[in-house]
C-alpha cells in the first residue's frame, strides 16, 4: 500500500492510500493531536463524502481496534514458529524492582538469558533500547526468552 | 505666600480631578460594558446564522460613535489601546499558526501562485485608488485591502464544512501562508511610506526595515527553541504573562523602528514552536477574539455612517471585480497542483471572504491620516466580501463551475503529496 504525505500549514498533516477494496481514505494528524478520517467521494475524488473527528485518546482506541489484536497474533505466530519462545509483557510498579534502574543494572542476560526487547512508554515504542536506559513507573517491557528464563527475568524486573 | 497659594491651587485642582475621574471611571466602564455586550449579542447572531462574527462587529462599530446611534466618548482612549492590543494578538496568532516549515512549503510550493494572487487582486485596489484620485501611498494601502484572504474566517470554514481532507485544501492553505509572507513583507513597507519620507529616505528607511525583517525571520529559523524556553512554564499563568509580555515589547520595538507592530507580532508568532506554540494556541485564542472584537469595533466607530454613502459604489465595484480576480487566483493554483474542476471551483470560491488583515491594513492608513475616505471604504468592501465570501464557501458545492473550469493537465498527485512508506511523525 502506497500512503502520500502532504503537509496542511497551520493545521497538520494529511496522509492519504487507496485500500485493496478500492476506497480512497485520507487521515489528518492535528497539530493538537486530533485526527480525522475522510472518505473521499468516488465521483469527485477532491471532496470527501464523509469525515469522523476523533479525539487524541479516541484515536488510540480505534489503532487498538485496528492494530493491536494484529500485533498479539503475529506474536503468537511467532511463539508458534519458534517452539518453546515465551514472549511476556511485565508492566512497572513505582518503587519497586528495576523501576528508577537502568538494564545493565539487572543483568538479566546475565541471570536468566532473556532479552528485553522493547519497551513502551506512554504512546512511544523504544525498540531495542540501550543497556544505560533507565525504567520508570508505567513502562511496559516486552521480554523474550524461554519460559523459565522469561519468569526470573519477570522477577527482577518487578522485584 | 506664594508658595501656600499654589499648593492650595494644587489641591483644589487635584480634588477635581479625582472627581471627574471619579465619575469618568464610571461612564468608561458603563460604555465598555455595553460594547461587549453589543458584541456577545452580535457573535450570538453570527453564528446563528451562519456568517462570520466580522462584518457585525464592523456594522456595530460604524453605529457607535462619531454620528452613530450610540455615542461613545469616554471609553474610547481604552479602546484605541485596546484595538493596538488586537492587532497584536491577530497577528501573534497568525504567526503561530505556521511553523518555519510551513513558511518554506508554502514558498517552495506555492510562490507562482502567490505572484498571480498579488498582481491579480493587489493591482484593481491599487487601480482604484488612483481612478479617486487618491495619493499612490493610499491607494498602495487599498491595494493590500483588496489583495489579502481573510486566513481567519477560511481557516475556520475549512473545519467547519469538513473540508481540511479536501485535496484543494492545501492549495489554499498554502496561498493564505503565501499572503502572510507577502504581508511581512508589505507592512513594513507601507509603515515607512506613511511617515511621509522623501523617496531616498524611504528607500533608506525600507531597507532597514526589510533588514530587520529578514533578521528576525533568521532567528526565528534559528533560535527558535532558545526563544521559545525562555517564556516557557508550567504555570498557565506565568506563560501567559510571558508570552503577552514578549509579544508587546517585541511589536512596541519594530513599532519604534518603523517596521510596524503587527508585523513584530507576526514574527514573534512565527518564533515561537513546539510546546510553548502548542499551549499559547489553546490559551490566547479567547482573548485575541475579545480585543479583535474591539478593534474592528474601535475600527468603526472612528466611521460616521454618513461617509459610507459616497463610497458605496467603488466598493462594491471592487468587491465584484476582485471576487472574480480571486476565484481565478484559487482556480488556477488549483489546476496547476493537479486537483479536479470541482476541487478548483471551490478552492476559488474559499478564498473570496476578506476580514481582518483588510482591517488591520487600512487601520493603518487611518491611523497616519493618509486618506479619509480608506477607512469607509475598506469598511463597505470587507463588510460585503466577509458576508458574500462565507456564503459562496458554504454553497460552493451547488453553485455550478463556468466552462472555464476544466480538468487539469497537472501532476496526477496534487498538492506537494509525497509517497511514503508508513505514516511517521
Amino acid at each position: 500500500m502506497e500512503i502520500f504525505e502532504t503537509p496542511l500549514p497551520g493545521v497538520g498533516v494529511r496522509y492519504e492510500f487507496t485500500a485493496e477494496a478500492g476506497d480512497h481514505v485520507g487521515v489528518i494528524v492535528r497539530r493538537d493531536g486530533k485526527r480525522d478520517i475522510a472518505l473521499y467521494d468516488r465521483i469527485d475524488p477532491d471532496s470527501c463524502k464523509g469525515t469522523i473527528e476523533l479525539s487524541e485518546s479516541d484515536a488510540g482506541k480505534v489503532a487498538e481496534l485496528l492494530g493491536g489484536t494484529q500485533i498479539t497474533a503475529r506474536l503468537d505466530e511467532l511463539k508458534h514458529s519458534v517452539e518453546g519462545l515465551a514472549i511476556e509483557w511485565v508492566t512497572m510498579a513505582s518503587g519497586r524492582g528495576l523501576t528508577g534502574k537502568r538494564i545493565a543494572d539487572g543483568q538479566i542476560r546475565t541471570h536468566t538469558s532473556a532479552s528485553v526487547v522493547a519497551i513502551i512508554r506512554g504512546e512511544r515504542a523504544i525498540p531495542g533500547p540501550e543497556p544505560d536506559f533507565t525504567f520508570e513507573a508505567g513502562d511496559t517491557v516486552l521480554i523474550m526468552g524461554s519460559d523459565d528464563a522469561v519468569d526470573r527475568a519477570r522477577a527482577i524486573l518487578t522485584g | 505666600m506664594t508658595g501656600l497659594v499654589a499648593t492650595f491651587n494644587g489641591t483644589a485642582m487635584s480634588q477635581g480631578a479625582a472627581q471627574g475621574a471619579h465619575s469618568n471611571t464610571a461612564l468608561v466602564l458603563i460604555e465598555l460594558g455595553l460594547v461587549f455586550l453589543v458584541l456577545a449579542i452580535l457573535g450570538r447572531v453570527a453564528a446563528r446564522i451562519g456568517i462570520p462574527s466580522v462584518p457585525l462587529y464592523l456594522l456595530a462599530g460604524v453605529l457607535m460613535g462619531t454620528g452613530g446611534f450610540i455615542p461613545i466618548d469616554a471609553g474610547e482612549e481604552f479602546l484605541e489601546v485596546g484595538a493596538q492590543i488586537g492587532v497584536v494578538l491577530l497577528l501573534l496568532l497568525l504567526g503561530l499558526e505556521y511553523t518555519p516549515e510551513d513558511l518554506k512549503v508554502g514558498l517552495r510550493t506555492t510562490w507562482k501562485a502567490g505572484i498571480v494572487d498579488v498582481v491579480a487582486n493587489g493591482v484593481p485596489g491599487f487601480a482604484m485608488g488612483l481612478i479617486l484620485g487618491w495619493s499612490v501611498t493610499a491607494s498602495l494601502l487599498l491595494g493590500g485591502v483588496t489583495y489579502i484572504s481573510s486566513s481567519g474566517i477560511v481557516a475556520r470554514l475549512l473545519d467547519d464544512f469538513d473540508r481540511l481532507a479536501n485535496r484543494e485544501t492545501p492549495t489554499i492553505l498554502s496561498l493564505l501562508v503565501m499572503e502572510d509572507i507577502v504581508m511581512a513583507l508589505y507592512l513594513p513597507l507601507m509603515a515607512v511610506l506613511l511617515i511621509g519620507a522623501s523617496v531616498a529616505q524611504g528607500a533608506i528607511a525600507a531597507a532597514v526595515a526589510m533588514a530587520v525583517v529578514a533578521l528576525a525571520l533568521f532567528i526565528s529559523f534559528r533560535y527558535s527553541r532558545h526563544v521559545s524556553q525562555l517564556v516557557h512554564s508550567h504555570s498557565r499563568e506565568l506563560l501567559l504573562l510571558g508570552v503577552l509580555g514578549l509579544a508587546f515589547l517585541v511589536a512596541g520595538l519594530a513599532e519604534a523602528v518603523q517596521v510596524s507592530a503587527a508585523v513584530g507580532a507576526f514574527l514573534l508568532g512565527l518564533t515561537l514552536s513546539g510546546q510553548v506554540a502548542d499551549e499559547v494556541r489553546a490559551l490566547l485564542p479567547p482573548l485575541r477574539d475579545v480585543f479583535g472584537g474591539i478593534f474592528f469595533v474601535f475600527f468603526g466607530i472612528a466611521i460616521n455612517p454618513r461617509d459610507l454613502v459616497p463610497v458605496i459604489v467603488p466598493a462594491l465595484i471592487l468587491a465584484v471585480i476582485t471576487m472574480a480576480t480571486k476565484i481565478g487566483t484559487g482556480t488556477w493554483a488549483a489546476r496547476r497542483v493537479g486537483v479536479g474542476p470541482k476541487g478548483q471551483w471551490r478552492a476559488g470560491l474559499s478564498l473570496v471572504a476578506r476580514g481582518e488583515f483588510s482591517i488591520v491594513i487600512a487601520g493603518l492608513g487611518t491611523a497616519a491620516g493618509v486618506q479619509s475616505q480608506l477607512g469607509p471604504l475598506a469598511a463597505a468592501y470587507v463588510l460585503a466580501l466577509a458576508v458574500t465570501g462565507s456564503i459562496l464557501m458554504r454553497y460552493a458545492d451547488r453553485i455550478p463551475a463556468p466552462a472555464f473550469v476544466v480538468r487539469s493537465r497537472g501532476p496526477g498527485t496534487p498538492g506537494s503529496a509525497r509517497p511514503i512508506s508508513r505514516p511517521g511523525h
